[in-house]
């Protein structure tokens, strides 16, 4: 391949989200930026696909709760084109016998769905929340930016915020809030809530994602960690045109201000020497030269496969080898002809958040089938029918059904090819029993499974997030310890995808954080 | 006085008590060798290959504990082994020391990210000094690196760290192999160590240079003559095979008796490297890995070991950590004091005025020096005081009290 020009001021690896943020901000600050993207499109886990012709549907990520409006202002996304079609998306516990419950339970009516259950339950909710909002208050400064490294002036460099509302919090509160933090999500729920369903919804929105069972200690912490996300953005929702328009507009944005994005391009190699980078090697050999490269592919890929263990110490080298990041996620996408339907819906059911978790032991059931490589007999579920509110997705009257189903194997006992069937119809029969005519609605479908989602989203292990969020893996923690800021020990070499701080999701602060990282270092020397 | 007329001894009767008689000189080697069906690392007490020819040497059944090995702590007398080792010469079993081998392409580099200073200027069949740091900055261990060829080196080290080794060589093209087993070692040391080596034909002895090591043969069997060691003075280190081993000691040992050359145990080692200020690993501080606190592992720059670390230059491990020591100084360094106490005495902890400001790690009686001398670490802060320290002596039956000491040049003894 002859191209003129191959000398760039900044490389970005990887056209998800992230990366696109990362190079709409470079190129804002005027570096002369390329993208290299893999695979034959942009988005990476947030792109919008085909089920059959006609009907469309965000492939991967099909929700967006914390985007925040600064990257959304910053990089003028409304002008290339983001439109959302909702950001209103209540969460709906769906129950068997149609007494489903709404969280967060806004008004007196939501109150009303969870005191159907458990008549204590709407006053628990009222405190639950409450305590939640001044816990997330403490940990939240943590994620307003690149988080402090640890160090023995760490003290010091804590937010100032954190450390004025960790002594607001009151001695009855901060022996709550440190009990809190190391719990499981069970603990904390069975001893707030009496009602199952709202304690199976709240447990499966603590585990999804992550490969724990809400049984598993930490989970309380990942509760409280999403929560705290969710306040930087702008209500939960999806844009017109699913999760593939916010990367669309993303890359608009980059391009208007001089960045390329490239397809086709996966790098094979992060070239460093005397400790700086210099560029990347593609896989057909290819070679793009510029002393600063950001990579939003996953951290061990980024720091083992393409630049190389010997590039750091040892023991560092042996941390980022020891990033968990297990896929236990599949995706279903279904086309139907019409809604399914289910009983007592109204249109804030439907165009809800539907989660299918009767119970914590039926979450737990699912996580323990996943560990062993088993699938569960009744599945737990996150459900999205992202065409009630952006109706162009599938033809007049007809519909997707977006479905993300959790704590599911990567090697599945007896093989993905054997067991994909015979999964789908559980799920599909699962669902049966809250819409009954469901399956007479489908018209056609599709399944990824965790090494499909590998495979076709290009995420390493099949894990949504480039690694697992638990606590040990957050924060300063995050994608290993002493790597917290972005930065590695090869100069001029910085990570940007979800497996760096604040994590994974449509957040695009991991994309942003590093690009402030790495402006500011320019600066500085 | 009694005679004692030996040849009346009823002779028949000693054969009954003893099961070695009639075995030759030394009972049968096969006695000591591990059974087949024996698990790697079921046995806690091990033997050196010259554990026999050592044995027959020692007059008082002492012996010692390294890396699991025993070895003869005294042969004779500790007046005697330390005046053979700094007036004529002395040999001593080393074999408990780690060796690794570290071959292949990426050998040299790999050494590079492993060690805290660059292999590259070292030629073959030199020795350099090696350091291994943890990423917090703290030794792991340290000993002795010899190039054998352009990719084949031979790290010996105080103690074991095969994993660290292994994990240290993932992206490399490079073997580590833990070759300790193969390879015996004797450390000959003392002012007419080199006429030794001369009188059992290794005439190559003289023209090494410190450092250097030579290929020789002794009987025809392959011997590696190293000009390295601890002791100080004039000293050579020789690796054999372990079958080879017993033999080359017998042989240095016949040919030294005309000059005084003595089998010297660990204990009398121990006492001349400390009079040439050496602190080692396991004993003045732990390694990295296992001390309980960072207290009491030690940084190359807290050991006054600054040039064994060249921070500019190729990532290696511990240099992120190391170049912020150098940047803030340490936290505690080793000194050397002299105490004016009798031999026999306990001496723990350093002061200043009231104030516990170190820990004594080593100490011994300096026959050579006549007064005791010690390492201790002591916290930097409190080093600025030139003068004012005092030592806590405990000694038997006097019971305890404070002597002022001085801070020390190292080495203690001289040597030209
Ligand atoms: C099934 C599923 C459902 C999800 N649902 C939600 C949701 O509802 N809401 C939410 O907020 N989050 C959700 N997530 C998580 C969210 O999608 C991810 O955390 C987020 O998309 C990560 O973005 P990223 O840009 O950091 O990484 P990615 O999206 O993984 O992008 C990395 C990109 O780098 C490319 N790449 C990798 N290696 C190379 C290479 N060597 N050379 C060139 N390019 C390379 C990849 O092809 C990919 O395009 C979901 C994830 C999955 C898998």
């Amino acid at each position: 391949m002859s191209e003129d020009a191959l000398q760039y001021d900044a490389i970005v690896i990887g056209a998800g989200h992230n990366g696109l943020v990362t190079a709409g901000y470079l190129a804002r600050a005027g570096k002369k930026v390329v993208v290299l993207e893999a695979s034959s499109a942009i988005g990476g886990a947030a792109r919008t696909g085909e089920i059959s012709p006609d009907y469309q549907v965000s492939t991967g990520a099909h929700l967006i709760s914390c985007l925040p409006k600064k990257v959304e202002r910053d990089l003028k996304l409304a002008k290339h084109g983001l439109v959302w079609a909702t950001r209103d998306v209540a969460t709906v516990a769906l129950d068997q016998g149609g007494k489903h419950v709404i969280i967060p339970a806004g008004g007196k009516k939501d109150i009303a769905t969870l005191t159907a259950h458990a008549t204590r339950d709407g006053d628990a909710w009222r405190r639950f929340d409450a305590q939640m909002k001044k816990f997330i208050s403490v940990i939240g400064p943590f994620l307003e930016g690149p988080v402090p490294e640890m160090g023995p002036d760490l003290p010091g460099r804590v937010p100032v915020t954190t450390a004025l509302r960790l002594e607001k919090l009151g001695p009855r509160d901060l022996r709550a809030f440190l009990r809190f933090m190391p719990s499981s999500i069970a603990r904390i729920l069975d001893a707030t809530f009496e009602g199952d369903l709202v304690k199976g919804a709240l447990a499966l929105d603590a585990t999804l994602g992550h490969h724990s069972g809400p049984k598993t200690p930490g989970t309380a912490f990942s509760f409280l960690y999403k929560r705290a996300l969710e306040t930087l953005g702008q209500g939960t929702g999806y844009p017109a045109g699913g999760a593939g328009a916010l990367s669309d507009a993303l890359a608009a944005s980059a391009e208007s201000t001089g960045a390329r994005i490239r397809l086709d391009s996966p790098v094979a190699q992060i070239i460093a020497g005397a400790g700086k980078v210099s560029g990347v090697r593609l896989e057909d050999g290819t070679v793009f030269e510029a002393p600063l490269v950001m990579s939003s592919a996953d951290p061990k890929t980024t720091c083992l496969d393409l630049l190389g263990a010997r590039h750091f110490e040892a023991p560092m080298a042996k941390h980022i080898g020891r990033i968990r990041s297990q896929g236990s996620a599949a995706k279903i996408n279904l086309a139907l002809e019409g809604l399914p339907t289910f009983e007592n819906f109204t249109d804030r059911e439907y165009g809800g958040r539907l989660l299918i978790a009767p119970d914590m032991a039926t979450v737990e059931r699912s996580f323990i089938a996943a560990k062993r490589n088993e699938l569960t007999l009744d599945p737990v579920m996150e459900m999205v029918i992202p065409s009630y509110h952006d109706p162009r997705l599938a033809p007049m009257g007809h519909h997707v059904l977006s479905i993300v189903v959790p704590n599911v194997p990567f090697d599945v006992e007896g093989g993905w090819d054997a067991r994909r069937d015979e999964f789908v119809k559980r799920v599909i029969d699962t669902i049966a029993l809250y819409a009954p005519d469901v399956s007479n609605k489908i018209i056609a479908g599709e399944i990824l499974t965790p090494p499909e989602i590998e495979e076709k989203l290009g995420l390493k292990g099949g894990h949504w997030h480039q690694g697992d969020m638990s606590f040990d893996q957050l924060l300063a923690f995050r994608p290993a310890p002493g790597m917290a800021n972005y930065a590695t020990p090869v100069e001029g070499l910085y990570l940007c995808g979800a497996g760096t701080h604040p994590g994974g999701g449509l957040t695009g602060l991991p994309g942003k954080y590093a690009a402030d990282t790495a402006l500011l270092k320019e600066k500085i020397s | 006085m009694t005679e004692i007329n030996l040849d009346d001894k009823d002779e028949t009767e000693i054969v009954q008590l003893s099961p070695l008689d009639g075995m030759g000189t030394a009972p049968d080697p096969a006695w000591f060798e591990q059974p087949a069906n024996e698990l790697p690392f079921e046995r806690y007490v091990l033997t050196t290959p010259l554990h026999l020819v050592a044995a027959t040497e020692s007059r008082t059944n002492q012996w010692t504990e390294w890396n699991g090995y025993t070895l003869a702590n005294v042969y004779t007398t500790v007046e005697q082994e330390y005046d053979a080792l700094r007036t004529r010469a002395a040999l001593s079993d080393i074999s408990p020391l780690v060796k690794y081998r570290i071959s292949g392409k990426d050998a040299a580099i790999y050494l590079d990210r492993l060690l805290t200073q660059s292999v590259a200027g070292v030629a073959v069949n030199q020795v350099a000094r090696a350091v291994l740091c943890a990423g917090d900055g703290c030794i792991v261990t340290e000993g002795l690196l010899f190039r054998l060829g352009e990719t084949d080196f031979r790290l010996v080290v105080r103690s074991p760290h095969l994993d660290w080794m292994l994990d240290s060589a993932e992206d490399f093209e490079v073997g580590v192999e833990d070759v300790s087993g193969t390879i015996a070692a004797m450390s000959l040391c003392g002012p007419l160590a080199e006429a030794v080596l001369e009188a059992v034909g290794i005439e190559q002895a003289n023209s090494l240079e410190k450092a250097q090591a030579v290929w020789v043969e002794l009987g025809g069997m392959p011997v590696y003559v190293s000009r390295t060691g601890m002791m100080g003075g004039s000293e050579f280190e020789l690796w054999a095979d372990p079958d080879d081993a017993p033999i080359v000691w017998r042989r240095l040992l016949d040919a030294g008796r005309t000059f005084g050359l003595l089998p010297v145990g660990m204990a009398v080692r121990n006492v001349a490297r400390l009079e040439n200020g050496i602190a080692l690993e396991g004993i003045d501080y732990q390694s990295g890995f296992s001390a309980p606190d960072l207290s009491t592992a030690c940084s190359p720059f807290d050991l006054g070991q600054g040039d064994r670390v060249s921070l500019e230059r190729s990532l290696f491990n511990g240099q992120k950590a190391l170049t912020a020591i150098a940047k803030r100084g340490s936290r505690h360094a080793m000194k050397g004091i002299e105490v004016d106490a009798s031999p026999g005495v306990r001496i723990e902890a350093i002061f200043v005025g009231d104030r516990k400001v170190g820990r004594v790690t080593s100490h011994a009686w300096s026959p050579r020096l006549q007064h005791h001398i010690a390492l201790a670490l002591i916290e930097t802060d409190a080093l600025g005081a030139s003068s004012g320290f005092t030592v806590e002596v405990n000694e038997e039956g006097e019971g305890c009290k404070r002597l002022a000491v001085k801070l020390e040049k190292r080495p203690f003894l001289e040597f030209s």
